[in-house]
């Protein structure tokens, strides 16, 4: 062998076995989790979203499950209105703060916090209090008012939706967390966890132009799934949904909602909504096209739930 | 003159003379660049980052301030220039300070030459009296009738702030999605993407050719415009005449050696008969440091009357008798290059030609501008307004709604929509065309949507949309049961106020399922009734 021959394979062997060896701790970190049997859904109420998130978090054993040191994480919470928190109309900017610093400890590389907003999204990013929230905990805040931001990427198990313009933060992301609030919404009926993905993309007008509720489902059957569904239900919009006209149509549940599940993660939050204003899950359309593209499952009863109160 | 006295009090040698002179010029350069920069930035500031108070500086604009009755501001430019002389052409006018900058560029009348070029002085012009008294009657006797169009086209300020707006500002977005794609590459998003949305063809060839006609004069021939066209330069041209402070020239001292006219850049030093022009002088103090005999100043000087009705009068002469071909060849210009000016909106009328929406026959007015009327009154069409939008949907008008509309922004809801709790435009209109509207924005109704139920994609395709009703901030527009779990939208007018939400966000093509249509006197629309927050205890999952 000569001497450049074997420095060249000595590195590969190094290179190698370094790769090997992360993949053989995950591999065993990943073990254990199933050995614990980690819950389907996490469901935490009465307390505060940190404190929520934190008991929903071990129950399902740990943020390091979810992300791994040096990734990068995109956090994608709805940050539709120029509304403040208290509307309802968007995100709880606590749970983003506390879930930005999970990810920080996991050893997240990059936290990038965006939205594709409907109203000017300055206004949306600053009144939600979410870039506020986002920024001091550490996390980068990206813009998503232009189509330069999305890249086109294929849904083949779409039914109406073949393609859509995707945000680039999310196709270069390691991992991504779903992040909606809990809402009536006028078109979608509902918005939560799958109608959240409408803010990943650039042309939502083909959407309500092509049978709205399919589209929604069909785009959440991109490949890149989300780790979780964090369904904040701290406080939820009632009616006059999506954007709201005060306060007085919110109620305030102080509820919080996690599965990796997302037509689960939806039924679950639609029962608990049943609760303060009448609401079908067979009048959400997209819920029952999410289960027959196979993103999860309506019957919720069959599922390991754990069930928190603080 | 009747103050050598009082000038060798003060000014005891030559040499100390002249600094005194070139620093008045300093001193005018300084405030010329104090006030223009500020207004380049407020236009061109497309992150908007400058503080809204800058609007001050478009406010103590001659036309903004007359047609907003200002009346303080108005007292307090006449007294200025009654003081010191047409110093406001000189310092807060934001197209002439443009023009000193271009005419400086040019080097005429400047004393170091450029190396290999020929030294280009200026000369002296007799005043176009005619031409810039008509234009200043013509704008004057319009805007008594309620038409402001010959004042918008002429106006100094309104034609800079659309340069501003179609052109310069355009170009620092663009520069600015260049760095921002080079840091996107590195997945940085510190830099963000800004789409120009705000120039329409007519807005646009509209700046190109005042800034070509604007640019040529006064590369040329200094303050052309401001001394023939523009309709402020003439209107305060009557006033510096009796201003007190004024450039004179010493009639013992002058030795006729021209060095002052040829560096005044306004054309009105007549030093072969020792005459300055004091109403089309802008008080640069250019000439000052070039005399070297002390005969040029910048002098208080009471004398006015008598000089300026000699002038006249021998302007009079003088015209009646001296008719040499090269000034009726410098007439035609004068008379193509306004002709060009006022024609610019006559030749693009193919440029405005989109699709017919009926819709769309009259333009939406911002909310603070009251009646479509006061909006056509008070605009000049400076595209203040149109460069703050933060949604970007005041877009200069074209032919559609007529001349008396030409340029001035109307409400489009192609891209976004009025944003509910913004009311920037009515804060920094300078005209008074948008007053502000405060809170009461909210419940100003520009328009009222209306819906087609033919066009709808619940009604022909029978699938959810609701996207209409999903954008409106009042519910004035509701998805209501139609039939199986689909819901039609139904619009309840007296709530709209016209934003565009659901016009922007409908998905039907190529005419839209609901459109609002402009109220041609802004309305009061009813306020959403505030109910009483349920408190709903929840104890229980639900599952």
């Amino acid at each position: 062998m000569k001497r450049r021959d074997f420095f060249k394979t000595g590195a590969a062997v190094t290179l190698a076995a370094g790769l090997n060896f992360d993949k053989l701790n995950a591999a065993l970190k990943s073990n254990n989790m199933i050995v614990e049997a980690a819950p389907d859904m996490v469901a935490v109420m009465g307390g505060e979203p940190a404190a929520m998130l934190d008991k929903a978090l071990e129950a399902l054993g740990g943020i390091s499950k979810y992300v791994k040191k040096g990734q990068s994480v995109v956090i994608k919470p709805n940050i539709g209105w120029d509304k403040k928190p208290d509307f309802a109309a968007n995100t709880n900017p606590e749970l983003i703060t506390a879930l930005v610093k999970k990810c920080k400890e996991a050893g997240a590389k990059k936290i990038t916090v965006f939205d594709h907003t409907c109203d000017n999204w300055q206004k949306c990013y600053q009144s939600s209090g979410i870039e506020q929230a986002a920024k001091t905990a550490g996390a980068v805040v990206a813009p998503g008012n232009d189509e330069v931001y999305y890249k086109t990427i294929p849904i083949p198990k779409g039914v109406k939706l073949k393609s859509a313009k995707v945000h680039q933060a999310l196709i270069e992301a390691d991992v991504w967390f779903n992040v909606p609030v809990l809402k009536n919404h006028g078109g979608a009926r509902m918005s939560i966890s799958m109608k959240n993905y409408m803010g990943i993309v650039w042309d939502r007008g083909f959407f309500h132009d092509n049978d709205l509720q399919q589209c929604i489902a069909d785009i959440c059957t991109w490949e890149k799934k989300p780790v979780l569904n964090i369904v904040d239900a701290y406080r939820c919009m009632r009616k006059n949904g999506p954007q709201g006209r005060s306060v007085s149509d919110t109620s305030v549940l102080k509820s919080l909602i996690v599965s990796p599940d997302i037509v689960a993660a939806d039924v679950a939050a639609i029962k608990l909504f049943d609760q303060v204003e009448k609401m079908e899950v067979s009048s959400v359309g997209h819920i029952a096209n999410g289960e027959k593209l196979k993103l999860g499952t309506q019957n919720i009863d069959k599922l390991n739930i754990k069930r928190i109160k603080i | 003159m009747s103050l050598s006295l009082y000038s060798q009090f003060f000014i005891p040698n030559l040499n100390g003379l002249r600094m005194k002179f070139s620093f008045l010029k300093r001193l005018r350069v300084f405030f010329a660049l104090l006030l223009f920069l500020p207004v380049l930035l407020f236009f061109c500031d497309f992150l908007n980052i400058l503080p809204k108070q800058f609007h001050f500086l478009m406010q103590i604009q001659v036309v903004p301030a007359i047609l907003a009755g200002s009346i303080g501001i108005l007292l307090f430019l006449a007294v200025l220039t009654l003081l010191f002389g047409r110093i406001y052409c000189s310092t807060i006018c934001p197209l002439g300070v443009f023009q000193d900058i271009v005419s400086r560029f040019s080097g005429r009348g400047r004393k170091k030459k450029k190396k290999g070029s020929k030294k280009q002085w200026f000369k002296y012009s007799k005043p176009r009296n005619y031409l810039r008294y008509g234009l200043l009657a013509v704008c004057v006797v319009f805007l008594v009738f309620g038409i402001v169009t010959p004042l918008l086209l002429l106006d100094p300020y309104s034609n800079f702030g659309r340069i501003a707006n179609n052109l310069f500002r355009p170009l620092g977005m663009e520069i600015n999605n260049i760095v921002a794609a080079i840091a996107l590459k590195s997945g940085n998003f510190s830099f963000y993407h800004v789409s120009v949305e705000t120039v329409t063809a007519i807005s646009l060839i509209a700046a190109i050719v005042v800034l070509l006609v604007v640019g040529i004069m006064s590369f040329m021939r200094g303050r052309l415009f401001c001394n023939t066209i523009c309709p402020v330069g003439s209107l305060l041209g009557l006033v510096s005449r009796f201003s007190l402070f004024k450039v004179v020239m010493d009639e013992s001292k002058c030795t006729k050696c021209t060095l002052c006219e040829r560096a005044c850049k306004s054309q009105c030093i007549d030093s072969k008969n020792i005459k300055i022009d004091s109403s089309r002088c802008v008080s640069c103090c250019n000439c000052l440091s070039r005399c070297k005999s002390d005969a040029i100043g910048y002098r208080f000087s009471l004398k006015t009357k008598k000089q300026s009705s000699a002038l006249a009068n021998e302007v009079q002469v003088s015209d009646s008798l001296v008719q040499n071909e090269k000034r009726e060849g410098r007439r035609a210009f004068m008379a193509t290059g306004t002709a060009v000016v006022a024609t610019i909106p006559f030749i693009p009328a193919w440029a405005d030609a989109t699709e017919v929406d009926e819709s769309k026959l009259r333009p939406i007015t911002p909310p603070g501008s009251k009646s479509l009327q006061h909006f056509k009154e008070k605009c000049t069409a400076c595209h203040l307004c149109v460069t703050h939008c933060p949604q970007q949907i005041l877009k200069p008008a074209g032919f559609n709604f007529g001349l008396g509309y030409l340029l001035k922004p109307h409400m489009v809801y192609k891209k976004a929509y009025c944003n509910f709790e913004c009311d920037i435009c009515s804060k920094i209109c300078p005209n008074g065309a948008i007053l502000p509207a405060g809170e009461s924005k909210k419940t100003i109704q520009i328009g009222i949507a209306t819906f087609t139920q033919e066009r709808c994609v619940v009604f022909t395709d029978g699938t959810d949309c609701g996207a209409c009703s999903e954008h409106c901030p009042t519910q004035a527009v509701k998805m209501l049961p139609y039939k199986d779990t689909l819901r039609l939208p139904h619009v309840t007018p007296d709530l709209c106020v016209g934003c565009g939400g659901c016009e922007y966000i409908c998905p039907v093509r190529p005419f839209r399922a609901i459109n609002v249509i402009a109220n041609d006197v802004h309305q009061v629309s009813r306020k959403p009734e505030e109910e009483e927050m349920e408190h709903i205890e929840v104890d229980d999952f639900g599952f």
